[in-house]
């Protein structure tokens, strides 16, 4: 097994996108690896690691702790990676690997494959012939209590009633909180029934989105490939007007291709 | 079953057309890992820091601290 070099420059490195089953060089002839190199399938007992070189200058450690600080760079890579990725799934049963997973050379791709070759299959078996769907809902949570400095020009009578009226916002808005926490739960459990697994991600951030309202579900679900899912959320999240529901896929199974602990 | 009076917006997506945040919400949260002293890949818990900064600068701007 190759030592790790003390230094990155001028070197040559592995980046891994993805490790699945039936895939071959032919199958990716169309489409570009990171800085348009050209990808390679390594085998290795029966799965296919999809790879393409890269500079350990920009993809090494020093590298990536610089890079992944630059958002155009992130977008760019994320964006190679999940189109690689895409290409894959149309082939076969693919197991993205997570973004910026970079060996240094085939060996050690291989001796990874060798590794977690159980989880590998198991996660690919999962995930065969079925897709992901992300599901999105919003609340319109009634309005918070608008800043401001406490209103005590008037007297004391006026600073009571400010406050009694902030502490009645404060709870109404508690109160439409759980309401809607209440009805994304719901809506996640209906849904569920539809799914061969389902999983929760963390809402998003809306400085980062500039969604409207609050997004009270963030979810991610394993669909039959065929199966009409999008309608299906359409139909049960009638069932919660006060949701504004959003439903993105098909995507790779990126949520469901995990691997369990050895 | 394209009733247009239900809440839900479905739609078939491109590559171009996800959003970032979306695909780093699945290719930096979830993802095979492929752990090993081998692997150049910065620990989870350091992508995701890394991801909210490196966002949070870009929609903020520079000068505003996390």
């Amino acid at each position: 097994m190759a030592e790790r070099p003390d230094r990155d420059t001028g070197r040559i490195g592995l980046y891994l996108y993805a490790i699945g089953r039936g895939i071959d060089d032919d199958a990716l002839a169309h489409t570009s690896g990171l800085r348009e190199a050209p990808l390679r399938v390594l085998e290795h007992r029966g799965l296919a690691a999809v790879v393409s070189d890269v500079d350990l200058d920009e993809f090494g450690e020093d590298g990536l702790r610089r890079n992944l600080e630059d958002l155009h760079w992130l977008e760019d890579v994320a964006r190679t990676h999940d189109a690689v990725v895409r290409a894959a799934t149309g082939v076969g049963p693919t197991a993205p690997l997570r973004l910026a997973t970079v060996c240094f050379d085939e060996d050690q791709v291989r001796s990874r494959v060798e590794q977690w070759h159980g989880p590998l299959v198991r996660a690919l078996d999962r995930v065969d012939g079925r897709a992901e769907f992300s599901v999105k809902a919003y609340a319109s949570l009634a309005e918070p209590a608008a800043a401001g400095s406490p209103a005590a020009r008037s007297g004391p009578g006026a600073g009571a009633a400010y406050l009694q009226r902030r502490k009645e916002e404060t709870r109404r808005r508690e109160q439409s909180g759980q309401d809607a926490a209440h009805d994304a739960e719901e809506l996640y459990s209906a849904l569920s029934e539809h799914a061969v697994a389902r999983r929760r991600l963390q809402p998003q951030d809306p400085r980062l989105t500039k969604h409207e309202g609050t997004m009270v579900l963030n979810a991610a679900y394993l669909i039959g490939a065929d199966e009409p899912f999008a309608d299906t959320v359409a139909a049960e999240a009638s069932r919660w007007p006060e949701l504004r529901v959003e439903v993105i896929g098909p995507w790779p199974p990126y949520s469901f291709a995990t691997l369990e602990e050895q | 079953m394209t009733d247009t009076a239900v809440a839900a917006q479905a739609r078939t997506t491109l590559p171009q057309d996800v959003a970032l945040v979306d695909l780093l919400d699945r290719l930096l949260g979830t993802g095979v890992v492929l752990a090993g002293d081998v692997v150049v890949s910065l620990a989870g818990v350091d992508l995701v820091r890394i991801r909210l900064q490196a966002l949070l600068m870009t929609v903020r701007g520079p000068e505003e601290e996390l």
